[in-house]
């Protein structure tokens, strides 16, 4: 075991930290630019434009490395969008916090101030969340009227006034909770905080508020209701109270269900034919247009079919993906059904179905012989004698071949989608026989067909019976906009469709097949911006308003710190000089933290092409700080900027009436989940002190290069 | 063919503690930067890209490190054996072991007197702790919950590597404290038992996102139940629960040695999935609602269930076996062939539930003492933090129930105890040093050491070269931010000892912790403490710590008493 201890000053894993996050620069913002990557042993190449197909293929040995891997995994896991906005924020904060190590700043006051810092960021910036409904409304409303859009746009703080209602009934509660726990002990209130709170404040309070109605309610709590307001400031911010999107009783329900599907009833009335969530996409997807025109298709599907059921709703798990590499990117669109690739062999037994119902069979499996379900071990010692050899019978597989075939035969299956492998032969028996057989077909696939057809999965074959077969099922060659069938390399796209089916496949295309993994990645990361939007229920203004008001938070609490530390008697401390020490200290930190955000606004607008360098841009930045300053209340600052549209505007698209760009929105959750994952992060790897390497490889690092780093128990 | 190779001789080694010096001061080094809400982290990785651990926590570390020497590998197996028995004060515990093994060694006094003194000086500690004049002693009222948050707070925010806020810590506090009071019986005249706080990860998700259910919890892979999902109930309105800890999955027993030989038409597979088939075929007789697996259940047999509307649920995992049996009240049926009614346990309801993106069967008893803990956090590093941290501090409630006593926190338990010691073996030093045959100087040496590694754990509690002073009234520890300059007026600098009861005054009379070999004691015995017990204070688990301390002195004593060491090389 090997011990190697990090020098303090200049830390090691802030610093590899940092030259990491360095390579992923170019992928922040609306206007990325791709990576090539060039697998040297294979000669392979391809085109990357997201962080964690970056990660995929940068050297991670180093701890710092396998850190930030997990980190960015866990992010796409849970989000699929922000995880280049972590990354680069990860590389920001360490260099910045490099920069206070070299003043001398103590670690544990790094951890503290930057940890209530971002907190406090994160609460000033509520007042940019706007709740779905009324981004909903204004922008179909712009898009009808493009010419009143300034007037529409000056009711959105008004569209909340019921939530000021909500707010002023559970004020009470809410300020006997902040006596109880202080949110932001370490730092003043603003004042212009008042003039926000009407905006979108009073939805999260009401959240919260009321999961601690409903937890006394149940009665469990009773033992420690003398906490029990402490607790309710825990609980998650259930917005499915919001009026919009939970109709009362099916809130609980539905926060439930939360993960693949998305209620947003209540709207009825809508203005434009994109049944309330197309200009919602379009604004997320910050102007990427192929796939927001794909997005929008998929919305218009899932309206129409959700129609006879009262609510508009859009579920991730009814969205499947065929790449089509090799065909223009006109050919892209949404198909109902599963549209997948099959051999020109399999292509045949499709023609001579023609136009007939099908009998499907679901398998959760792999159809090969020796596949067994999971936790089966195969015995050992087990021999098997064969008495009377007879030439007639070729081994088992042949037996297998002809019981599997027979099954099919005799229930009459024409079609077996298959989450596993195929077996080979077995595959060529069933074409041979006009069945078809698709493999690797993925679960909510499975489950879609299962759904709507009444076919239930099976593991094995043998399992089969009448009652697990579904039927209806008619296939076809997939036809692109010309009409005409099509052949790609030796592959032939096929559609699967049933009657009913809520399963939409979205067919990505492209001309440049390096390109096809990048546009498949943008697709679903447009398509999880969406899911979250509705799921938080709000969005924040987009175009960097949210960092950039974090950067003027974050200077002015250095600023405030600055000042104190000039100033004479602070509570805290009895004594002038300690409070000045102290106050120091904060202010280099939340410099630190800020300079992560002024960072972020300048890479974000020389990528978008805004300015010409990042120099200029900071100097735009900075500008407009001041002018933010002297306006008094940043928030309102930026508020108006971002209804003028100057300053936060997703980059102008061609091909629309709109000249000034489109208004852009954010999502809530995932971008405060990212600061906060890159901050902590950052913080973990600062609190690192030593590496300690276990394991039996004592001799291989006595001989490495960088032996004299450890030191042996 | 074996080979057979011979014995090589046994190792002798005299005097091991002529070297254990370098080795013993890297430990020191690794466990003191550690220890306390501001330690530091360290990475356990395997050098190759492998999984890295986080962590700050003696458990973790212990458990990962290989000492080679002897010495060391002692001192660490008893603090693993103290740490699994009593899961908190582990650092405590290694570090004072270490620092008494150090500052002993440096003595050059015999060290039978060392250790006959160092036990009387033990047992002198162990009866003030457990005295009731002890100065550095709560008692936890339970019907108070506040003392009870405070342990658990103060477990908590000693953990650096688990990333949480204040609002996080508190929460999780009060989650943690509601999932023990669900494990406490409501009557236990009947039945005296602790339940069980089973613990579903649920990582990637915000550390506020976690909650507590009473009843069980357990994964399912998807939602694999008919819709809308109901369960079969018997004529009494209860859900009739069977539970296997056997394989169902159909594969054969492992006959270990030999082989079976099979006629080619005997399928050896289709006659156990017959088997399986005939239990299934009992339990629905049997009215049976639910069956759940600890392994694998075959595919044709959960068809066959799911068809005969019994809810079927595998791979429970053997976390919950015992916690499913207390829920239950069933037996767990270890073999297929032993299939007896008076196995079957009962249920009030079962309900299919999920959160964020996982399914589970959430299995709600008549009356329980079993509860689930969903625990979140943002990474899998940091969610394995949590989880220690967790168990550590369900275990210190565990442990503070049978003995409703709390140490105070922070450093001042040890500084109490070691101005106790120095003020009690100022006035009997010259009685004392006779009736175990020294010198009263020899007596002193000791006593002074003894002290010393009381606060050098205390002084551990600083790691960015803040300043570490006691107090001459209550013998309380006391932090000076780091980065500050010396002042001479303390009192301006300080606001809370290390334990958050004494608020500092003018008249505390100040000194630092760091040289205090030959220091004077102070002249009375240290007061009880002036504040009473407040919200915000830090408590360590009495348990724990008391038995830390005998284990620390005990260990370092049996160390100082080895001679030789002799190694089995084969």
């Amino acid at each position: 075991m090997a011990f190697r201890a990090v020098n303090s000053r200049r830390h090691i894993g802030l610093q590899q930290l940092s030259s990491l996050a360095w390579a992923g620069r170019t992928l922040l913002g609306p206007m990325k630019a791709c990576k090539f990557v060039v697998d040297e042993s294979t000669d392979e190449s391809m085109l990357i434009c997201s962080a964690v197909r970056l990660m995929e293929s940068l050297d991670l040995t180093s701890a710092a490395g396998q850190l930030l891997n997990e980190t960015i995994q866990a992010q796409s896991k849970e989000f699929k969008t922000g995880m280049s906005t972590l990354l680069f924020l990860v590389g920001a904060w360490s260099n910045a916090i490099l920069e206070c190590l070299q003043q001398n700043v103590p670690v544990s006051a790094i951890v503290s101030v930057m940890s209530e810092g971002l907190d406090s960021c994160c609460e000033k910036v509520q007042c940019l969340q706007v709740s779905v409904h009324d981004v909903n409304k204004e922008l179909c409303s712009s898009s009808v009227r493009p010419s009143a859009s300034e007037s529409k746009a000056s009711q959105i703080p008004c569209g909340s006034s019921l939530n000021r209602q909500i707010y002023l009934c559970f004020q009470k509660d809410i300020s006997a909770s902040e006596e109880l726990v202080p949110r932001n002990s370490y730092f003043p209130q603003e004042a212009d905080c008042n003039f926000n709170k009407g905006l979108v404040w009073p939805l999260a309070s009401f959240g919260s508020v009321a999961s601690l109605v409903r937890s006394v309610d149940d009665g469990s709590t009773s033992v420690i209701s003398g906490s029990g307001v402490s607790a309710s400031i825990c609980k998650q911010k259930k917005l499915t109270h919001s009026r919009y999107f939970s109709p009362g009783a099916k809130s609980h329900v539905s926060s439930h269900l939360g993960d693949s599907q998305v209620y947003l009833s209540g709207q009825s009335a809508y203005t434009c034919e994109c049944y309330g969530l197309g200009h919602l996409a379009m604004a997320l997807s910050h102007g990427s247009q192929p796939s927001m025109k794909l997005l929008q298709s998929i919305v218009a599907y899932q309206h129409e079919r959700a129609e006879c059921s009262g609510s508009s709703q859009f579920s991730i798990a009814e969205i499947a993906t065929c790449c089509l590499p090799g065909l223009p990117e006109s050919y892209s669109c949404v198909c109902p059904g599963f549209v997948t690739l099959v051999s020109p062999e399999q292509a045949t037994v499709i023609k001579h179905f023609q136009d007939k119902s099908l009998w499907i069979v679901l398998m959760d499996g792999d159809l090969t012989e020796q596949y067994r379900h999971l936790g089966f071990t195969k015995p050992r010692n087990v021999k098997t004698i064969l008495e009377y050899p007879s030439l007639q019978e070729g081994g088992s597989r042949t037996s297998w071949l002809s019981n599997m075939l027979d099954i099919l035969i005799s229930l009459e299956v024409n079609l077996v989608l298959v989450k596993g492998n195929v077996c080979e032969n077995l595959m060529e028996r069933c074409i041979a026989n006009n069945i078809l057989v698709i493999s690797s077909v993925t679960q909510n696939v499975l489950s879609a067909f299962g759904e709507v057809t009444g076919a239930q999965p099976v593991t094995y074959l043998t399992q089969l019976n009448a009652s697990c077969l579904g039927s209806g099922v008619r296939v076809e060659l997939w036809k692109g906009c010309d009409e005409r069938a099509m052949e790609l390399g030796q592959l032939v796209p096929v559609r699967i469709k049933v009657q009913g089916i809520s399963l939409l496949t979205a067919v990505l295309t492209t001309a440049v097949a390096s390109k096809m993994c990048l546009i498949e990645d943008q697709f679903w990361t447009f398509v999880y911006r969406l899911h979250h939007a509705l799921r938080d229920g709000k969005v924040f203004l987009g175009g960097g308003a949210v960092e950039f008001l974090c950067l003027s938070h974050s200077q002015m609490l250095a600023e405030q710190c600055l000042k104190l530390a000039g100033k004479k008697a602070v509570k805290e401390f009895r004594s002038p000089q300690l409070a000045a020490f102290s106050s120091e200290y904060k202010a280099v930190v939340l410099q630190a933290l800020a300079t992560g955000w002024s960072q972020y606004l300048s890479v974000v607008m020389y990528n978008t092409a805004k300015t010409a360098s990042e120099f200029e841009a900071r100097t735009l930045i900075d500008h407009h700080l001041q002018k933010a300053a002297d306006c008094g209340s940043p928030s309102a600052y930026v508020l108006k900027e971002f209804r003028r549209g100057s300053m936060f505007r997703g980059c102008s698209i061609p091909f629309t009436d709109n000249e000034e760009g489109v208004k852009v929105y954010d999502n809530v959750t995932a971008k405060m989940e990212a600061w906060r994952r890159a901050l902590d992060l950052v913080l973990l790897v600062l609190q690192t002190d030593a590496e300690i390497i276990i394991g039996p490889r004592r001799s291989q690092l006595l001989n490495s290069r960088s032996s004299s780093e450890f030191m042996f128990l | 063919m074996s080979r057979l190779e011979a014995k090589k001789p046994s190792l002798f080694i005299s005097e091991p503690l002529t070297t254990v010096s370098q080795p013993l001061s890297l430990l020191i080094a690794i466990l003191k930067s550690c220890y306390g809400p501001a330690g530091r982290l360290k990475q356990l990785h395997n050098g190759v890209g492998g999984y890295v651990c986080l962590t700050s926590q003696s458990s973790a570390i212990l458990g990962h490190l290989s000492v080679s020497h002897p010495v060391l590998k002692v001192l660490t197996a008893s603090v693993q054996n103290h740490v699994s028995r009593f899961s908190d004060c582990g650092l405590f515990t290694a570090i004072l072991c270490c620092s008494l093994i150090e500052n002993f060694k440096n003595l050059n006094i015999a060290s039978c007197t060392i250790i006959k003194i160092s036990k009387h000086l033990l047992s002198l500690c162990t009866d003030y702790l457990k005295s009731k004049a002890c100065g550095c002693q709560v008692s936890v009222d339970f019907s108070n919950l506040e003392t009870l948050l405070c342990l658990v707070r103060s477990i908590l925010t000693s953990k650096p590597a688990c990333m949480l806020n204040k609002t996080e810590v508190d929460c999780l506090a009060v989650l943690i404290v509601k999932a023990f009071m669900y494990t406490v019986p409501c009557h236990p005249e009947t039945k005296p038992v602790l339940g069980k706080c089973v613990t579903v990860p649920l990582k990637g998700k915000r550390v506020l996102d976690s909650t507590v259910i009473p009843g069980l919890l357990i994964e399912t892979p998807e939602i694999q139940f008919a819709k809308p999902f109901s369960v079969k109930r018997t004529s009494s309105d209860a859900v009739k629960v069977v539970v296997f800890c056997v394989s169902m999955s159909g594969d054969l027993f492992d006959p270990e040695e030999g082989t079976v030989t099979v006629h080619h038409k005997i399928s050896l597979e289709m006659s156990e999935l017959d088997q399986l088939l005939n239990v299934g075929k009992q339990l629905v007789n049997d009215e049976v609602g639910l069956v759940v697996c600890q392994k694998v259940i075959h595919p044709s047999l959960k068809q066959y269930l799911k068809d005969n509307h019994i809810i079927a649920v595998d791979r429970a995992g053997l976390s919950v076996m015992e916690p499913l049996s207390q829920v239950t009240g069933s037996k767990p049926i270890a073999s297929i062939y032993s299939l007896s009614p008076s196995c079957y346990g009962s249920l009030k309801d079962v309900r299919a539930e999920s959160f964020a993106s996982k399914h589970f069967v959430h299995l709600i008893p008549n009356d329980t003492t079993v509860c689930s803990l969903i625990l979140c956090n943002r990474n899998e590093t940091t969610w394995d933090e949590l989880k220690r941290a967790c168990e550590t501090a369900e275990h210190v409630l565990q442990l503070t129930l049978k003995e409703p006593l709390a140490l105070l926190g922070g450093g001042c338990t040890e500084t109490h105890l070691a101005s106790y010691l120095r003020q009690k073996t100022c006035c009997l030093s010259t009685s004392s040093s006779k009736d175990v045959e020294c010198s009263p100087t020899q007596y002193q040496l000791i006593t002074d050491a003894f002290c010393h590694s009381l606060e050098s754990v205390a002084c551990s509690l600083s790691h960015d070269g803040g300043e570490i002073l006691t107090d001459m009234a209550y013998g309380h520890c006391w932090l000076v931010p780091s980065g500050f300059p010396s002042a001479s007026n303390w009192s301006d600098l300080l606001s809370k000892c290390g334990c958050g009861i004494n608020s500092s005054t003018k008249d505390l009379n100040w000194r630092h912790l760091q040289p205090l070999f030959g220091s004077s004691p102070i002249e009375s015995c240290p007061k009880e403490p002036s504040g009473k017990v407040t919200d915000f204070m830090t408590l360590d688990c009495f348990a724990a710590k008391y038995n830390g301390l005998q284990v620390a002195v005990e260990t370092a004593n049996l160390i100082l008493d080895l001679s030789c060491v002799i190694e089995d090389q084969n």
